[in-house]
């Protein structure tokens, strides 16, 4: 009968260290690759039952409607009737050699620097200052991101009502230091920095909720390494903070970008893309010409386009915005 | 440390979203429209509708015009008071016209159509090429409704090709309101203006006595097209003559040059920048173009007494257009349900019901027994200003095709008047803009229907 001793012999042995005649041993070449062994069909009725429901949604809510969207893309399709006519890239073409297009995609434009800029920069102030040890700390943070999960018709209804030029809380304010209101919903270029700053006030907390999430995983002790080498707050901030806060900012580049352009609620409550089609973005300009006009193929192919957009767009960031983004 | 992560991928992954998109393009290819030539219009061949037995339940879409939900679930209890067997089911489908129009396109060729769909006059020639709603005619002899009854151009609103497409229902046109307080002491006589050449005589008086801005215009789609109406039609203009635009004509440029010089030459006018019948109650401006659909909610609205009158004529005469919606029945539904549908709209549109809308609402008697009855009498003798919007509908007629005809038209005319108003830009240059996108739009989305 073994000891104790033995048995732990044994197993040394067993695997026991390289030793020169064994590590000088070659090892046989290997004739083939052995096949993976087969997941039991247990595992694949597990991953259906997780993934499958998933996976279905996707396709029938994302990636059909996506397919479908491009296909309809390409016929003269008055929505609500059972046939169409094909055009091919008709609609793109159109859509190009239309002359409201250089505006709308303008308005688009704008609309995205504005927001998703303003967004960033603002949000981090916020967060900058909610991260500091302030009276009311809790308070403010909730009033700045309460905006951010109301519904956006909601907001835009009421914001309607602060910018009246007749009867709204701006007009009551800049009366009071004697200017008069903008001309918020007859004047294009005033109707479009109202569903700004409207965009921005609802959204802006998210950007500073990610953003307070990030600052509060800073390192203290690279801060206080960085004081007592003598760095003012500000270069601190410039030099340790913002660096470390890089992939924050690249995962908020990208959804305030796609939330952005996508933006259709606040519009749709505030200016219905008005005056003058002064705040028609493109997804605007999908839903009108879709819905309105009945233009269904027309309206796909803007669509396509801006899928096209968003998604070059995101390409982009991932490729030459993420290699700067320090992990 | 540099955990970057990469952005790779192999040849199973490029294989499984094949795989998927594969699957997903077969799904995709799986619905949609028939390819071929624009379907046109449903079939108006005669239909035999003895010995079809009503469907027991049909759905109504609805948006509860002039917030009529109690109005009409009231009707529809008294229908079925009558007829047990049948239910009938109101939706709530949007809260405006186009939010209807909308969903009821989106539904087409589903199981979610609606029986009975409200069919305004900017969308029912849509639903009607789209082949989305049935020819009225044959059905309403079945029935025996009594067409000859509805006021005449109301009725005729809803024909092409010989047949009628849908009933009027919550019809109005606009009317002129002004602001009783302001008039007095403007010492203006207690009446609308007859011309637009006298409103532009009692204007600054207006102005400097009544201390307002004396003339309230609204902008927005399918509002601005529609009261333009009166000062295109008054100066011997028109949108279009059927499918021909006719924005170019002298006459059309003179109405638009009246328009913009009441805003920026004799400054009588303002363009409101939410809401005319809100600014108008407020006290901010004498008096506005409105819906007779708004009556009731100015009147009860407003701190001042309101008067109304007919819209002022132009050198041509008087001009109102017709508005509003009417109902209609879905095409693609079983004769069963067609049936119950028709029934139910004999109903809701009988001359006592008629009135019984009408006198809740604000819209127009579509009846001209309702119209003269007892129950409008009773309501024409407390609200005077709702008599002037009935006498009125005598003067109105229907619209030009180049407006509610046309995919997107009254969007493109909206955008013209509103640079006329908003940007002063020449009349001429805003109609030739509209004329090329509306006639582009007849082009690719009426004519192959046709």
């Amino acid at each position: 009968m073994p000891t104790i001793e033995d048995l732990h012999r044994d197993t040394t042995s067993a695997v026991a260290a390289p030793t020169p005649t064994n590590v000088a041993t070659p090892a046989p070449p290997r004739a083939f690759t052995p096949r993976k062994k087969k997941k039991p069909w247990k595992s694949w009725l597990l991953f259906l039952l997780f993934a499958g429901p998933n996976v279905a949604l996707l396709i029938v809510f994302t990636y059909k409607p996506l397919l479908q969207s491009l296909y309809y893309s390409t016929l003269q399709w008055n929505l609500g009737s059972a046939s169409a006519i094909p055009v091919g890239l008709g609609n793109y073409v159109a859509w190009f050699n239309d002359p409201g297009t250089v505006r709308v995609v303008t308005v688009t434009l704008i609309f995205t620097v504005a927001t998703v800029g303003g967004g960033m920069v603002i949000g981090l102030l916020f967060a900058v200052l909610l991260n500091r040890k302030l009276h009311g700390r809790g308070a403010a943070r909730t009033v700045i991101v309460a905006p951010y999960v109301l519904s956006g018709v909601a907001v835009g209804l009421l914001w309607l009502f602060v910018f009246d030029p007749n009867f709204g809380i701006t007009a009551a304010l800049l009366d009071a230091i004697g200017v008069a209101s903008p001309p918020w919903y007859n004047d294009p270029h005033w109707a479009l920095v109202m569903v700004i700053i409207v965009y921005l006030w609802k959204n802006v907390g998210y950007v500073a909720l990610i953003y307070l999430a990030a600052l509060q995983s800073v390192p203290r002790d690279l801060l206080e390494a960085a004081s007592l080498d003598g760095a003012r707050p500000m270069r601190a901030f410039r030099n340790i903070v913002l660096p470390l806060l890089g992939p924050t900012t690249f995962f908020l580049s990208i959804t305030t970008l796609l939330s952005s352009l996508q933006s259709f609620d606040i519009i749709q409550a505030m200016t219905k893309g008005g005056p003058l089609e002064g705040t028609t973005t493109m997804m605007y300009q999908i839903y009108q010409e879709g819905f309105q006009a009945g233009r269904a193929g027309y309206s796909s192919a803007v669509a396509t386009i801006l899928f096209a957009v968003l998604l070059v767009v995101t390409l982009i960031q991932m490729k030459y915005v993420e290699k700067r983004v320090h992990y | 440390m540099n955990t970057t992560p990469t952005f790779t991928i192999n040849r199973r992954q490029i294989l499984k979203l094949a795989a998927m998109f594969g699957a997903t393009a077969t799904l995709a290819a799986c619905s949609g429209p028939s390819l071929g030539a624009g379907a046109g219009a449903a079939d108006v061949a005669v239909m035999d509708w003895t010995g079809i037995t009503p469907a027991k339940e049909i759905t109504w879409w609805s948006n509860h015009p002039g917030t009529s939900k109690l109005i009409e679930e009231e009707i529809i209890k008294r229908f079925q008071a009558e007829n047990p067997e049948i239910v009938v089911n109101l939706v709530t489908a949007g809260a405006n016209y186009d939010e209807i129009a909308q969903k009821f396109q989106a539904t087409s060729g589903t199981n979610s159509v609606p029986d009975l769909v409200l069919a305004s006059d900017v969308w029912w020639f849509r639903y009607m090429i789209n082949g989305q709603i049935l020819p009225i005619d044959d059905l309403a002899k079945h029935l025996e409704i009594d067409t000859a009854d509805f006021n005449k151009t109301l009725y005729d609103d809803y024909t092409f090709t010989g047949n009628h497409w849908a009933i009027p229902y919550a019809r109005s046109t606009p009317l002129f309101y002004y602001n009783k307080a302001v008039w007095a002491k403007a010492g203006l006589p207690d009446r609308a203006p007859k011309t637009w050449a006298e409103f532009d005589e009692w204007a600054p008086k207006i102005a400097a006595e009544g201390g307002v801005t004396p003339l309230g215009l609204g902008k927005g789609a399918s509002w601005a097209a529609w009261w333009f109406c009166n000062m295109l039609w008054g100066r011997g203009g028109a949108y279009s003559d059927e499918w021909t635009m006719t924005l170019d004509t002298p006459e059309a440029i003179a109405a638009a040059d009246y328009l913009q010089a009441l805003i920026y030459d004799k400054k009588i006018a303002t363009v409101a920048a939410v809401d005319q019948v809100a600014d108008f109650g407020a006290g901010l401006t004498g008096c506005i173009m409105g819906s007779t659909g708004s009556l009731t909610g100015i009147l009860k609205a407003a701190t001042f007494e309101v008067g109304t009158g007919f819209l002022p004529e132009g050198p041509e005469g008087q001009a109102c257009p017709t508005g509003g919606t009417g109902i209609a029945i879905a095409a693609d539904r079983t004769p069963e349900q067609q049936l119950a549908a028709g029934m139910f709209l004999k109903f809701l549109t009988n001359s006592e019901n008629t009135a019984y809308f009408s006198s809740n609402t604000g819209y127009m008697p579509v009846r001209t027994s309702a119209r003269d009855g007892e129950t409008m009498t009773k309501v024409y003798a407390e609200f005077p200003q709702f008599r002037t919007a009935v006498d009125q509908l005598e003067t109105t007629r229907s619209q030009d095709w180049g407006r509610v005809f046309v995919p997107n038209a009254d969007k493109e005319l909206t955008t013209a008047l509103e640079k006329i108003m908003l940007q002063q830009t020449d009349p001429a240059e805003a109609f030739a803009v509209a004329t090329t996108a509306i006639a582009t739009s007849f082009d690719e989305n009426v004519s192959p229907y046709l």
